[in-house]
């Protein structure tokens, strides 16, 4: 048997395949049978099958010599405006040899694209409709300029249920003859929450530990695999220990590499999850807020960050007292 | 190329382990004479303190004599069924395919919680009846909670090595990277680690990364006596003024480099001010501090710069007001500065493992080292036939692959 990263493995390969999003999946299916598509844009969570669509499309309307007309790039690494000037325009005005007259350009991560870079997209996308559809890939398609938005055919992908995922994993638990116990299926997705691509690295961790999968085994994956509690150091500032939160966030930054806007956006929602008086939750979102802005501004994220651990700590002191 | 050092110059045999020679021949002679019969403690305990070579000693004699090492970081494992799936490992003496099987429990220490006496217990009955030598590792062997599992086993003590073995050894380090290195820059490097070889490579690392030469001028700085009291002398006005003017004058005294300051003024702020309200005060005056810092890096006007020592002089001067007066607190360095050293091997590597999983998985190398590698992680650690494939599927080096299966806490211990 030969193993390499299961959500890989078994990445659906033709739309049909496909165990969700069955709207969405019938209306490309229709382009398929056109032979047309319109500029998209996939939107939705991380882990629902967007990335995965887009390939199944593509293979779809080619065929197996469908790398030939598609180029995919990931706009995290290469989000510049030079990008969409040199590599994008490259691509979009030669036309494509074959029955189908276009090529197929998958942005994914688009959301995380420069705004000068997305202005210049839209010009790119409108002068080469003709040799050249574009599918935009977004968790949050606000985050595409709005000229964009409007040349493109909109589709929502929302989180699998529950029927779906466990109509996913059963393929690979028979494929890869692993055992999986009902709870331990109740835990992945509890942890997962319809992300597909959680779901299935949950259950190949798991399975790498050579034992049938209980709830027990998920949670200790689950626990290695995101060392990063933000919950923890949040209640070890309103304790009282600022240190040791701040040795908290050090870890985060500097051992796990997570970025000073991730940690601020968890900090946001732990607090409005938290037991904390209704009052104080306002009285931190400003706090909160401020530091953001200050992060927005280029300011360096571990002391911003740290001053605002400052604020819980004297914030949890303050709620101590009654005030 | 981007590993930590410390991983990469690691002695691959046993010759090349600095100090406690006859603790080390004593170590050999037991594991050996596992081959003729099983001797009368079948656990081996190395204790000592950190950085001195307990897990690379281990390493390298299983290496040396071709036995398979099957390693467990037992902070990782710690409740009694972990520890009792472990033991089944323990069990037997040959492997499958012939060559002998040493069996280490790592980081002990670990498993010294209230909560984990199952986990001791577990540990002392694989102590007793292992097939294969069993080693153990600890940083204190005297903790009360090993007083059974001292009797079921070997002790055998690490000392920390001289100033000149770890000198020793930083020069094999420096010929490996290919680092012309002063003498004496080598000493204070070894001297001022306190004789914890691993802590003393990571501050070559964090020194000498980049370098062709390293002299001592390039090291002194770091804190050379007089260095230090001009710091502390300037840290003592910051936290003690009662006027501005006072607080601003201690920069103007000296020639200490400003982020330098910085950095020592935001380790120490909350050890000085410890009333939450002063420590907000005093970190919301660093806050603003950087804040110009970052709008003189943006508009490169350096006459912003006096707003910056406004807010980390007298900003933090004037935060104390409520905080009692509580004898003398001593002046840490800078952690910050220490982390960055070590984990800047560690932060490359992810990144370069990303790179290598975006190829194949369809997203960002970002997304890649957040969502995908921490469970690559668990996968490598436990499951060998898997880590070869997925390794092979990767196209990942041999220090990436090292890097998945044993990159723990280990840097980042102490």
């Amino acid at each position: 048997m030969s193993y390499e990263m299961w959500a890989e493995k078994y990445r659906p390969q033709t739309l049909s395949e496909m165990v969700n999003q069955k709207e969405i999946v019938e209306r490309l299916e229709s382009f398929v049978k056109t032979k047309n598509i319109p500029h998209c844009i996939f939107a939705g969570p991380p882990g629902t099958g967007k990335t995965t669509a887009a390939l199944c499309l593509t293979r779809d309307l080619y065929g197996t010599g469908y790398r030939e007309h598609l180029m995919e790039l990931n706009a995290s690494d290469e989000r510049g405006i030079n990008v969409v000037r040199e590599t994008v325009k490259t691509f979009a005005r030669v036309r494509s040899i074959g029955e189908i007259p276009f090529k197929i350009m998958i942005l994914d991560e688009a959301d995380n694209m420069t705004g000068d870079a997305q202005q210049a997209l839209r010009r790119t996308m409108e002068r080469f409709t003709e040799t050249c559809r574009f599918i935009l890939i977004a968790n949050y398609s606000g985050k595409i300029i709005e000229p964009i938005q409007s040349r493109c055919a909109p589709f929502r992908f929302t989180y699998l249920s529950r029927e779906n995922q466990d109509s996913y994993l059963r393929r690979i638990i028979d494929k890869e003859n692993v055992q999986v116990s009902d709870d331990g299926l109740d835990a992945i997705f509890e942890v997962a929450r319809g992300d597909l691509r959680k779901t299935t690295n949950t259950l190949q961790a798991a399975a790498s530990l050579g034992r049938p999968i209980d709830a027990e085994t998920v949670y200790s994956v689950i626990g290695r695999a995101n060392p990063i509690d933000v919950r923890e150091m949040i209640t070890l500032a309103m304790k009282g220990d600022f240190i040791g939160s701040r040795e908290k966030l050090r870890e985060m930054i500097l051992k796990y590499g997570l970025a000073g806007v991730d940690i601020i956006r968890q900090i946001h929602i732990e607090i409005f999850r938290s037991g904390i008086p209704e009052k104080w939750k306002i009285k931190l979102a400003d706090a909160i807020g401020e530091i953001d802005f200050r992060l927005i501004q280029g300011a360096d994220e571990e002391v911003q960050l740290s001053a605002l651990l400052a604020r819980l700590t004297e914030a949890g002191h303050e709620m101590k007292r009654g005030v | 190329m981007h590993a930590a050092w410390t991983v990469k110059h690691k002695p691959r045999t046993l010759s090349a382990v600095v100090g406690n020679r006859e603790t080390i021949e004593k170590f050999r002679s037991w594991v050996e004479s596992w081959s003729k019969r099983i001797p009368k403690k079948r656990a081996a305990f190395l204790y000592g303190p950190p950085g001195v070579g307990k897990t690379v000693c281990v390493e390298a004699l299983s290496h040396d004599l071709n036995m398979e090492l099957v390693e467990k970081n037992a902070s990782d494992y710690r409740t009694a069924e972990m520890v009792q799936r472990f033991a089944g490992l323990a069990s037997q003496y040959g492997t499958l395919f012939g060559s002998r099987r040493l069996v280490l429990l790592d980081e002990l220490d670990g498993v010294t919680g209230t909560a984990d006496r199952g986990g001791i217990r577990a540990v002392i009955a694989v102590a007793k009846d292992a097939q294969c030598p069993v080693v153990l590792i600890a940083n204190n062997s005297y903790n009360p909670r090993f007083a059974t599992l001292r009797r079921y086993c070997l002790l055998i003590e690490f000392k920390k090595p001289t100033v000149l073995q770890v000198v020793k050894h930083l020069k094999r380090v420096c010929a490996g990277e290919e680092i012309e290195a002063e003498e004496r820059a080598l000493k204070f490097i070894a001297e001022r680690s306190g004789r914890d070889v691993r802590s003393a490579v990571n501050d070559l690392q964090a020194l000498a990364q980049g370098r062709n030469r390293l002299t001592y001028e390039n090291v002194a700085w770091l804190s050379s006596r007089d260095r230090k009291e001009v710091i502390f002398s300037v840290m003592k006005t910051i936290f003690y003024s009662r006027s501005c003017a006072e607080a601003k004058r201690a920069v103007d005294a000296t020639d200490v480099d400003p982020d330098m300051l910085f950095q020592w003024v935001y380790e120490n702020v909350p050890y000085q001010l410890t009333h939450p309200s002063d420590l907000v005060k005093a970190m919301e005056a660093l806050s603003q501090a950087d804040l110009y810092r970052g709008r003189i890096r943006r508009t490169r006007n350096w006459k912003l710069m006096r707003y910056v020592y406004d807010f980390m002089t007298a900003g933090v001067a004037m935060a104390r007001e409520k905080t009692k007066p509580s004898g003398w607190v001593p002046y840490r360095f800078p952690q910050r500065i220490r982390w960055l050293g070590q984990t800047k091997g560690e932060r490359q590597m992810r990144s370069a493992i990303g790179m290598k999983i975006k190829r194949k998985c369809h997203v960002s190398s970002i997304v890649a080292v957040k969502e995908i590698l921490p469970y690559i992680r668990i996968i490598f650690e436990n499951n060998t036939q898997m880590r070869a494939d997925i390794a092979k599927w990767l196209d990942l080096d041999d220090a990436m692959v090292e890097y998945l299966a044993h990159a723990k806490t280990r840097y980042l211990k102490q």
